[in-house]
């Protein structure tokens, strides 16, 4: 069984429909990056999985579980699923430390006196561990983003989504948090990531998914996918894109 | 005729715990109320929503002098009930206080970016903990400065319940005005009373402000 499985998912945003029927695997341990033009219903796939989005058909399970925005533990569900956003979405009114250990005390996952010691744990992982007791604003785009990681990572995810995590960046900041994200592919974390960052995709992922109009267009291993396309969508991207 | 004493003095202060009585009670009875407003503002009930903003809209648009008549003097006539003095000005002030507190903290809540309740239910934060957590303490530092900014004119906003008979700071300088002959001092006296009152509050809420932007 597969950790997340898509079975022909549609899903309408008003009178557009943005899923036209996507069925996709991701194995425990993979990490599946996600391309495609904007509007090619990339991160609503995402959020989709994570019940962000509820879907209109088809049905996407993740461990077994049937995922959809009404499921009677969702709560908990989210807290096995981490997702990272384009944005950080830090809590400007706290510092990193709390911003980290917030969800892991108020959810019961660990107890009071081993919050410190899992943010210091958790910011090491992204190499920030001297930011502890920052105010997210402190931060440059890039450390927030580390940190956006870091309060996922405290939640000890199953599966990590990642939503565009670096669009939002100035250039020279991009590699910091890719470096953390390709390490955490190196310790087994399965993730599924939008990005259109075809380097990381190309070096770090264990599987391309191009889509294209609401559909899986094309699949595959990066070197294969990315040197012989099958179809001429997927070469016009990935020449528009270099 | 007699010259201001000590006894208009104290007059005036005893007329004082009036005013602060009824700041105190609009506040205690109108602040959950106007939460209970500017939840029903944000709410995904779109029927809820409309009619929060009925409530509210009607309030406002009624004078503060015109609420006070209608609980006193209207509601005999228009209902058949007749409550005391000290009932209809509690409701009264209860009303106008949730009413522009309401829409001050939906202001409030409204400001706060979506992304972050977002970000909370990502976390598995229940919908309670995520405001509670995240949105309140947020949409309280935005909420402060109108927030004091109202209460300084309802504690100058209670003058008006002298003509219920009540004889709060207002309506004390009144009588000790037209028994000492001394309107001038008399007044200025009373101006610097509540003066005194609402000077502490602004002070308060600006150490408050910076107190809770912990950030700068």
């Amino acid at each position: 069984m597969a950790l997340v499985e898509i079975r022909d998912v549609h899903k309408t945003f008003g009178k557009v429909e943005v899923l036209k029927g996507v069925s996709l695997d991701v194995e425990e341990g993979e990490i599946v990056t996600i391309i495609g033009r904007s509007g090619s219903g990339k991160s609503t796939l995402l959020r989709c999985i994570n019940a962000l989005e509820s879907v209109d058909s088809g049905e996407i399970r993740v461990e077994g579980q049937k995922v959809h925005a009404g499921m009677p533990d969702l709560k908990k569900f989210r807290q096995r699923v981490g997702i990272v956003f384009q944005a950080f979405n830090l809590f400007p009114h706290l510092k990193v430390e709390r911003n980290i250990t917030l969800a892991p005390l108020l959810t019961g996952r660990i107890e009071k006196a081993k919050a410190r010691a899992l943010a210091e744990d958790v910011l090491t992982r992204v190499g920030l561990a001297d930011k502890i007791d920052a105010w997210p604003e402190q931060l440059s785009g890039g450390q927030q983003q580390r940190v956006a990681i870091a309060r996922c990572l405290a939640m000890a995810p199953h599966l990590m989504l990642f939503d565009e995590v670096t669009s939002a960046l100035d250039p020279e900041l991009v590699g910091e948090v890719l470096k953390v994200m390709e390490a955490m592919a190196k310790q087994g974390m399965t993730m599924i990531l939008v990005t259109h960052e075809m380097g990381f995709a190309r070096n770090v992922a264990n599987r391309i998914v191009f889509m294209h109009q609401g559909r899986v267009w094309e699949q595959g291993p990066p070197a294969k996918l990315f040197a012989n396309p099958e179809t001429p969508e997927l070469a016009s991207f990935i020449a528009s894109s270099k | 005729m007699r010259s201001f004493s000590l006894i208009d003095f104290v007059s005036l202060f005893t007329a004082l715990r009036w005013t602060v009585a009824l700041v105190v009670l609009a506040r205690a009875f109108g602040a959950p109320l106007a939460l209970g407003l500017a939840l029903g503002r944000i709410s995904r009930f779109a029927g809820l929503r409309w009619a929060m903003a009925a409530c509210i809209q009607v309030i406002q648009s009624v004078p503060l002098l015109g609420l006070l008549f209608f609980f006193y003097f209207g509601m005999p006539v228009f209902l058949g009930i007749q409550v005391p003095a000290i009932i209809a000005v509690t409701v009264a002030y209860t009303l106008y206080t949730a009413a522009f507190l309401g829409e001050i903290w939906r202001g409030g809540l409204e400001a706060v970016k979506q992304a972050q309740w977002e970000a909370g239910a990502c976390l598995g934060l229940s919908a309670w903990q995520q405001f509670r957590h995240i949105i309140a303490p947020q949409a309280l530092r935005l909420s402060l400065p109108p927030t004091v900014g109202f209460l300084v004119q309802l504690i100058k906003g209670t003058s008006l319940a002298s003509i219920l008979g009540f004889v709060e700071l207002a309506r004390a300088g009144q009588v000790v005005s037209a028994a000492t002959f001394q309107p001038l001092l008399t007044y200025a006296l009373v101006a610097a009373i509540y003066f005194a009152l609402c000077l502490p509050l602004t002070l308060w809420s600006r150490s408050l402000e910076a107190r809770l932007d912990g950030s700068r």
